[in-house]
């Protein structure tokens, strides 16, 4: 203790000392015995980071070293930490729960790395290592050149932009998480800790493998992935190298799995180790489920019940037979959601998402009518916000939009007495406490209301729109949710599935639209995609800009590239490329949404004799750009950063592949419609060779589960019917 | 009448035995005599083989991408181990049974463009001795026997503009062994005593950009030459002095393919890109200016380039723009010419031969960038990416096929081998396409390899040998004996 008063008293000739000696210093952790288990785990990335950092040796210690050359790290907080608590109180600053601090004390060889709580205290660990040049990628760190440590002259204490910073995972398609391994998840969500991620949310679907419950008699049989879709991959397959001679594309998490019982199990098992390490990495929990879509046999215990739409039709929804209030339907969603409840014990929120395509709408003139008729309430006239939802400019727009208000009014009115009659405990964990309901997906005509239509208590999490640039095309929106009311999380769609598995990109999007939930109140974000394959520079600037209102795309783009590729002149380039991805983005999404949305068709849909449109090549010419641009910068940037930019610039040339594929279908179905079947061959065997190599091409450098996905996905919607239209053709010649 | 199983395994065993001593074919290089990937002994040679039919024996070593060579009944392979370790085994050619091994650690290694990986050099044998050639090694020689290193020549590392890395292979003439490397820095040709390593002589090629081709004799005239093909030249040399005999300006400026050889005749096919003018300036401009300001500085070029980029900056400005940068990294002799790129050139000229020896010149897209051709009986046959093939009459150039497709997609390293009367294709994807020697394209057969695949397979003794990207297979009909 005597110590380290005098550390901070200071003194000359042990400054000189020390500032002379700084290459060798040793460096010691101080951290209390008692710490709660997330500093310890704060402590142990720090020690391993700063050995990485700066060569020196590291050691953790609960008291301050004797030996007075060494460098030292005071972690945690003055209520985790009593070294800090009794010494350095003074300098500590105020600061949230999530409020972090980096702090030299000067004029020794000393500092103070902590926050608010312990998990705070770990992203203040994580930014350290950034300020001392780490980066943090989703598949990797990069490190500096080692050095000595530089502790001195920081002065950092910050509280976040917004306080959720939510990352959703699972899913539901082969491209996208509900593909990893278990290990998988595992290591990005380590990688997310380090980007100062706050929450995971499990987005999960009636017909998956991840909750188990009986109802009247009926027990849920359905536990797919997939939407149901099985991916074999015959010898000869393109891209079957990735698969490591597998012949079937399966999560090894499931891998043998067939009965309902050994998929719900091995589900189980999953979501759990994802809940379980996001919780050890100090982010809190939500699952999103869908309450009002069932798999279909529980069809018969709701009469009048319909078909939801979907793909594969797995699911059935409420109809004309229930009403807001109907009983038996809120006993099976209450039944549903206790028994997510009752799996995962200990999530802190359960999202409930209204359905895309509201079907059950029959009842919404009562439904608004009960909701208005509450007290306290004021809502203006249904026929007005349906006139205007049918008006406005989104994807839910005409007969669409007028069903999706009206649907989520009867849904919305459905909570309300969900949660108010006998199962007001729904939201109660199996140990008493309340998790915090947060609702999805609310029609935008309805924001202004949201204080007045939520379930007391509950939170929201709204997307206006699917792409980043149509939620910036209608911001409008953003300003409408009473944000001093009601917490409100925004759905940042980082890729966009309607696009597909085609490289995008949506940073300078993303900007403004970060500026602009920040501008009215929202409290966070919640990200969407499927594949994290181009999703680094979006990440990136999201958590930067959580923490920062002044990151710019740009700015953040070359603290990123700068960084890792050694060279402002490559961050040039790539940001080039960046540009120009972002802009082929938003062209497609323009064009036609939906261009490679990744199912049944999504190549054959392109087989019909229309003209090829000249925005395919203008798509065409911008990937090309962006693929030149990238290898350029691959070309000059530091060895480490290698590899990510060459698996970018495999994946452009993958991409340009695969749109040349598209014009080869195309044409061929222009040639048979001109009776050239000739030509029309030669078409095909054009298509299945370019779509041969944008597959083989992805093998090259397929780095996850998600790119293994995308091979098996292409193969099964794309090459083999693809394959089957070639010899029925050759067999007619 | 049946035999029984431990009959059977005797009978095994004894056949066994019986290979380890027998001293037949060999395939002591890349694409074996000569590099002409032609076996002329073997018979019996498996049509129908797999990951699992017709496996005589596999070994997992590990990624690389050089071809095996098969020399005194014994399999020599290159491989790293591990990131760090570069190593070379040496394998019984009928069982696989491993007869040495060597390791060496290798680490900071340059800087290379996929598919090429570090352990991309193919050995080579004179029966008693296996060279191999390792970039930041050098070229070492060690005792077929046992494996025991008999001398090291440190060879100049190369250096790529383009950042492709080394891939250049030894062979064996004589009593030499003659390493020819094209780099963009000090391309020459050399030739060692192959006994004692003891260089006999060496000789520049100051007119050569990066390239990959492997040097082949040409007994034509009277003479055995030595030929290399290289940026814009095929060049004759005298393998035992080393002295330039002659140079046909016919050909593109990057040659990554190998000539073949067949009586006095030589073989060469290039895919043209479009840049039939040879002009270095463009391509550099393109990758290596990164703030794309149209010139280049010294910080965009490698530091090893540096005394070249000094010499091309004729106006000291710091910069190398326009012909500058032509004048830096190129030969003034060798900017134009060329432009075809299925040649057939007869041997044993003397001087410029561009107008007295090319036999035939043809333009046909045909020809890929990195496999090279096949001569086998009387045609010439080639395939690209997209498994698409072509053949010519080898004699006058006469279109056999074009554009056929052999039913496999995706990229070919490897180049065509043959013997038996077959033609075996390797493609990156895995899968080997067996064709029939003949005037029309004729599919054999489709053989599953299981793994990806750029190494050339080797024939010998009626057994083919294929190296993955990470395993050593050996398919011969003797597996179902």
């Amino acid at each position: 203790m005597r110590w380290i008063s005098g550390l901070i008293a200071g003194g000359c000739l042990l400054a000189s000392c020390v500032t002379a000696s700084v290459a060798a210093d040793p460096v010691r952790i101080v951290i209390d015995d008692q710490a709660p288990a997330l500093e310890k785990f704060a402590a142990q990335e720090l020690k391993a980071m700063v050995a990485k950092l700066s060569k020196a040796e590291v050691k953790i210690s609960s008291r301050p070293p004797g030996q007075q050359q060494a460098q030292v790290i005071f972690l945690g907080s003055p209520r985790t930490n009593p070294v800090i608590a009794e010494t350095l109180r003074g300098r500590w600053p105020k600061v949230s729960d999530q409020g972090i601090v980096i702090r030299s004390l000067e004029p020794k060889q000393a500092i103070l790395i902590g926050g608010g709580s312990p998990r705070a205290t770990l992203w203040a660990v994580y930014e350290f290592g950034y300020q001392q040049g780490i980066r943090y990628l989703l598949r990797e760190d990069i490190y500096p050149d080692p050095k000595p440590l530089k502790i001195t002259g920081l002065n950092y204490v910050n509280e976040p932009e917004f306080r959720t910073r939510s990352w959703r995972t699972i899913n539901d398609f082969a491209i996208g998480p509900e593909s990893w391994s278990l290990a998988e998840h595992k290591q990005v969500l380590g990688q997310l800790a380090k980007q100062k991620f706050n929450q995971v949310m499990l987005a999960v679907y009636p017909w998956q493998p991840f909750v188990d419950y009986r109802f009247q008699g009926i027990n849920k049989k359905t536990a797919m992935l997939w939407y149901g879709e099985r991916f074999d991959l015959p010898r000869g397959a393109p891209g079957r190298n990735a698969l490591r001679g597998l012949s079937l594309f399966e999560n090894p998490e499931f891998s043998g799995k067939t009965s309902y019982q050994d998929m719900t199990a091995a589900g189980i098992r999953y979501a759990n180790g994802i809940i379980s390490e996001s919780q050890r990495l100090g982010m809190k929990v939500g699952i999103l489920v869908s309450p009002l879509a069932f798999p279909k046999e529980f069809g018969p215990a709701l009469k009048g019940s319909k078909a939801a739409r979907g793909l594969n039709q797995l699911t059935m929804t409420p109809g004309a037979g229930q009403k807001y209030d109907d009983e038996t339907l809120q006993s099976l969603v209450a039944t549903k959601l206790r028994a997510y409840l009752k799996t995962y014990p200990t999530i802190d929120s359960l999202y409930l998402t209204l359905p895309e395509f509201p079907e059950w709408e029959e009842h919404a003139e009562a439904a608004w009518q009960y909701l208005s008729d509450r007290p306290g309430v004021k809502l203006p006239g249904l026929a007005s916000l349906v006139d205007a939802a049918g008006k406005r400019s989104l994807i839910a727009s005409g007969d669409r939009g007028r069903q999706a208000l009206k649907g989520n009014v009867v849904a919305l009115a459905f909570l309300h007495h969900l949660l108010a009659g006998k199962h007001a405990d729904l939201l109660k964990r199996p140990d008493g406490e309340q998790v915090q309901l947060v609702v999805r997906s609310v029609d935008p005509e309805l924001y202004p209301y949201l204080d007045q239509l939520l379930p007391a208590n509950a939170a929201t999490l709204n997307f206006v729109d699917y792409t980043a640039r149509r939620v910036d095309q209608n911001s409008q929106y953003l300003a409408k949710i009473p944000t001093d009311k009601v917490k409100a999380q925004f759905i940042t769609t980082l890729a966009d599935d309607n696009i597909g598995p085609l490289a995008q990109q949506v940073t300078q999007r993303l900007e403004s639209l970060v500026n602009k939930i920040r501008q009215h109140g929202w409290d966070g974000f919640s990200t969407r995609y499927w594949m994290l394959a181009d999703l680094d520079p979006a990440v990136h600037f999201l958590s930067r800009a959580s923490w920062d209102p002044d990151v710019t795309a740009r700015s953040a783009h070359d603290a990123l590239f700068g960084v890792i590729t050694g060279k402002q002149e490559v961050a040039d380039r790539l940001w080039l490329a960046m540009q120009h991805i972002e802009k082929a983005t938003e062209l497609t999404d323009e064009k036609n949404l939906g261009f490679n949305f990744p199912v049944r068709g999504m190549l054959m849909k392109h087989h019909h004799p229309a003209p090829v449109p000249e925005w395919w090549d203008e798509v065409n010419k911008l990937y090309t750009d962006a693929m030149i641009e990238v290898y350029r910068g691959h070309g000059a940037a530091d060895p480490r950063s290698r590899r990510l930019l060459f698996y970018w610039a495999k994946r452009g040339e993958y991409v340009l592949e695969y749109l040349a594929t598209i014009r080869a279908v195309r044409e061929a179905s222009l040639a048979m419609k001109a009776g050239k079947q000739e030509a029309a061959l030669e078409q095909y065997e054009v298509a299945m060779e370019k779509l041969y190599n944008a597959i083989d091409t992805l093998s090259d450098v397929v780095q996850d589960q998600g790119d293994r996905g995308l091979i098996a996905v292409l193969n099964k919607f794309a090459f083999e019917p693809l394959k089957t239209e070639y010899e029925k053709v050759l067999e007619e010649e | 009448m049946s035999i029984s199983r431990l009959q059977q395994r005797l009978l095994l065993l004894m056949f066994l035995s019986f290979c380890q001593v027998s001293q037949g074919e060999d395939w002591a290089q890349f694409r074996g005599p000569n590099a002409s990937g032609v076996s002329v002994e073997s018979k019996n040679l498996p049509v129908e083989f797999s990951v699992d039919k017709n496996v005589l024996w596999k070994k997992t070593l590990g990624e690389g991408i050089a071809c095996p060579i098969v020399v005194q009944g014994r399999v020599i392979a290159t491989t790293m181990a591990d990131k760090e370790t570069f190593s070379i085994r040496c394998l019984n050619a009928a069982s696989g049974d491993q007869y040495w091994r060597k390791d060496f650690k290798v680490s900071g290694l340059p800087a290379i463009t996929s598919p090429n990986t570090p352990a991309s050099s193919t050995p080579a044998s004179d029966g008693k001795r296996v060279f191999v050639f390792f970039d930041t090694l050098g070229l070492m020689a060690f005792d077929l026997a046992d494996g025991k290193l008999l001398w090291t020549q440190k060879i100049p590392e190369p250096f790529y503009l383009l950042s492709w890395g080394a891939a250049a292979s030894p062979v064996v003439y004589k009593d030499l062994v003659i390493f020819n490397q094209d780099d963009d820095l000090n391309p020459f040709v050399v030739a060692y005593d192959a006994a004692t390593g003891e260089q006999r002589w060496r000789t520049p090629r100051p007119e050569m950009l990066a390239g990959y081709a492997l040097p082949v004799i040409c007994k034509a005239n009277g003479r055995e030459d030595l030929v290399l093909a290289g940026s814009g030249k095929l060049k004759g040399y005298d393998p035992n002095t080393g002295k330039e005999l002659w140079n046909c300006n016919s050909l593109l400026r990057t040659i990554m393919t190998t000539p073949v050889v067949k009586d006095d005749r030589i073989y060469i096919t290039v895919q043209s890109y479009g840049d039939t003018d040879r002009v270095l300036k463009y391509a550099l401009l393109q990758w290596k200016d990164t703030n794309q300001d149209n010139k280049l500085d010294k910080q965009e070029i490698g530091k090893a380039f540096w005394e070249k980029f000094d010499k091309g900056d004729a106006n000291k400005d710091g910069f190398l723009e326009d012909t500058e940068i032509d004048d830096a990294f190129q030969s003034p002799t060798n900017r134009v010419g060329g432009g075809n790129i299925i040649q057939s050139v007869r041997g044993g000229g003397t001087g410029d031969v561009t107008k007295t020896h090319i036999i035939f010149n043809l333009d046909h897209p045909a020809s890929s960038n990195i496999s090279s051709p096949l001569v086998y009986g009387e045609q010439l046959f080639m395939v690209k990416k997209g498994g698409i093939s072509a053949c010519f009459d080898r004699n006058d150039g006469k279109t056999l096929w074009m554009k056929k497709r052999i039913n496999n997609f995706g990229n070919y390293y490897a180049s065509p081998v043959a013997g038996d009367g077959k033609i075996y294709v390797m493609g990156e994807n895995g899968f080997l396409v067996v064709l029939e020697q003949g005037d029309q394209l004729k599919r054999l057969a489709k053989n599953d390899m299981g793994d990806s695949c750029i190494a050339t397979p080797a024939i010998a003794d009626g057994r083919i040998y294929v190296r993955t990207l990470n395993t050593l297979y050996c398919f011969s009909k003797e597996a179902g004996q």
